[in-house]
C-alpha cells in the first residue's frame, strides 16, 4: 500500500492540464489575432480601393474583386472573434452580445464603398454567426 | 413566246432585288454596342494606360468589341471638358503594320447614316517600331477626308510588347467648337465608327471598322463626388478605428502573456 497520498499528484496533474490549456488558448489568441490582422490589411488594401487592378475590367474580374473583398472581411471577422473569445476566456470572462455587435459593425463598416460587398458580407456574417451558435456546447 | 417574256421579267426582278439588296448592305450600318461613358479624372494622353496611377479607372471598359474579326479593348470616359476614348489592339509580335492607324469617324448625332459621319480623328503611326505617330483632325464630306483648318482634340499612341494603345481626347461642347467637327454635348448620343487600317490613306486604307453608340452622360459630378467623399471619409474612419482597436488589443495580449508568466512563477 502506497504511503504517498494520491491527492497532491491529482492536483499537480490538474494544474499542469490547466496550464497546458491556458498555453493552448494563448497560442490560439496570438495566431488568430495575427491572421485577423493579415486579413484586415488585405481588406484595407482592397476595400479602400488602394488596389484597383481587378476593378472595372469585365464581369469576371469584378466578381473576383468583390469575392476578395468579401472573403477578407469575413476572415477578419472570424479570426478576430476567435481570438477575442479565447482572450476573454483567459481573463475569466465570456464573449457577450455587445462584443459581437461591435465586431459586426466594424466588419460591415469596411464595406461602405461597395453595395454588393455590403450585401454579401452581411449574408456571410449571418452564416458565420449561425455556425458559431450551432457548434456551441 | 409568253414563256420567254416571263423568264425575262423574272430575271429583271431578281437582278433588281439583288442590286437593291447590295445597295442596302453597303449603306446599312448598325451599331455593335451602346456605351454609357463614365465621368472620371482626365487621363494623360500619352498612349499608355497607367493602371498604378488609376488612369482610366472610372472609364467604361469593353473587351468584347470586334472590328469585324479584329478584337479590341475599348475604354470610354468623360470629364468637364473632353470625351476620352482609348482603343487597344493586341496582335502577335511582328503582325503590327508599320503604318497602323486607328480612326474615329464621328456622326453629328446618333444617326448611323453614312452622310452623318462628318468628323474624323485619326492617330496614324508613321513608324510603329519607333512609336512615331501623328494625330489628324479631318472633316468628312461624301466619304472624302479633308484636313481640318483648325485641329481640335488630342491623340497619342504607343506600342508596348504586343499591345498598341491609342488614346483620344475630344472636346465636348466648347463655345469655340469648330463647325467642321461633330458638336459633342452632354446628355446626347453619338455614333462612332471605329476604324482600323494599315496605310496612310483615308478612307481607302481603312481595313476594318465597327460602329458604337456612345451616350455622353449629363454632368452630375458634384453630387457624385460629395457622396463618394462622405463614404470615403467614413470608411477611412472605420479602418482607422479598427487599426487603433487592433493595436490596443495586441498590446493587451502581450500584457496578458506577462501576467500569465508571473502567475506561473
Amino acid at each position: 500500500m502506497s504511503k504517498i497520498p494520491k491527492q497532491p499528484e491529482k492536483k499537480q496533474k490538474a494544474s499542469e492540464k490547466y496550464q497546458s490549456d491556458d498555453n493552448f488558448a494563448y497560442r490560439s489568441v496570438i495566431i488568430s489575432a495575427i491572421l485577423g490582422v493579415i486579413a484586415f490589411i488585405f481588406s484595407l488594401l482592397f476595400n479602400i480601393q488602394i488596389i484597383t487592378v481587378f476593378m472595372n475590367i469585365n464581369l469576371l474580374w469584378t466578381l473576383i474583386d468583390v469575392s476578395i473583398k468579401v472573403i477578407m472581411i469575413l476572415l477578419f471577422f472570424l479570426f478576430i472573434i476567435t481570438s477575442y473569445a479565447n482572450y476573454k476566456e483567459l481573463i475569466g470572462k465570456r464573449l457577450n452580445w455587445k462584443d459581437l455587435i461591435v465586431f459586426i459593425f466594424l466588419s460591415i463598416g469596411q464595406t461602405l464603398l461597395n453595395p454588393s460587398v455590403f450585401i454579401l458580407t452581411l449574408i456571410g456574417i449571418f452564416i458565420i454567426l449561425i455556425y458559431l451558435f450551432l457548434i456551441q456546447e | 413566246m409568253k414563256k420567254e417574256i416571263f423568264k425575262v421579267l423574272t430575271c429583271i426582278v431578281i437582278i433588281n432585288i439583288t442590286v437593291i439588296s447590295l445597295f442596302l448592305l453597303v449603306n446599312g450600318n448598325c451599331a455593335v454596342e451602346e456605351i454609357d461613358s463614365k465621368y472620371g479624372d482626365p487621363p494623360i494622353i500619352d498612349g499608355h494606360i497607367d493602371l498604378s496611377a488609376k488612369e482610366w479607372s472610372k472609364a467604361f471598359k469593353d473587351n468584347d468589341i470586334k472590328l469585324e474579326d479584329l478584337p479590341i479593348k475599348l475604354w470610354v470616359m468623360h470629364d468637364n471638358e473632353n470625351l476620352y476614348i482609348s482603343v487597344q489592339i493586341e496582335i502577335f509580335p511582328g503582325y503590327h503594320s508599320i503604318n497602323e492607324f486607328i480612326g474615329l469617324i464621328i456622326s453629328n448625332s446618333s444617326s448611323e447614316n453614312k452622310e452623318d459621319f462628318i468628323d474624323a480623328r485619326i492617330i496614324q503611326f508613321t513608324n510603329i517600331s519607333t512609336n512615331k505617330y501623328n494625330y489628324f483632325d479631318y472633316n468628312v464630306s461624301d466619304s472624302v477626308f479633308l484636313i481640318d483648318t483648325e485641329e481640335n482634340g488630342d491623340g497619342a499612341a504607343k506600342l508596348e510588347k504586343i499591345t498598341s494603345t491609342y488614346e483620344f481626347a475630344l472636346p465636348i461642347k466648347g463655345d469655340d467648337t469648330d463647325k467642321d467637327d461633330a458638336a459633342l454635348d452632354y446628355g446626347n448620343s453619338y455614333a462612332f465608327n471605329i476604324t482600323y487600317g494599315e496605310t496612310q490613306s483615308y478612307p481607302d486604307g481603312i481595313k476594318k471598322s465597327a460602329i458604337v453608340l456612345i451616350n455622353i452622360q449629363s454632368l452630375t459630378p458634384s453630387i457624385i463626388s460629395i457622396t463618394n467623399l462622405v463614404l470615403y471619409v467614413l470608411i477611412v474612419l472605420v479602418f482607422s478605428i479598427i487599426g487603433i482597436l487592433l493595436f490596443v488589443y495586441i498590446y493587451r495580449i502581450f500584457k496578458l502573456k506577462e501576467y500569465m508568466e508571473r502567475y506561473k512563477r
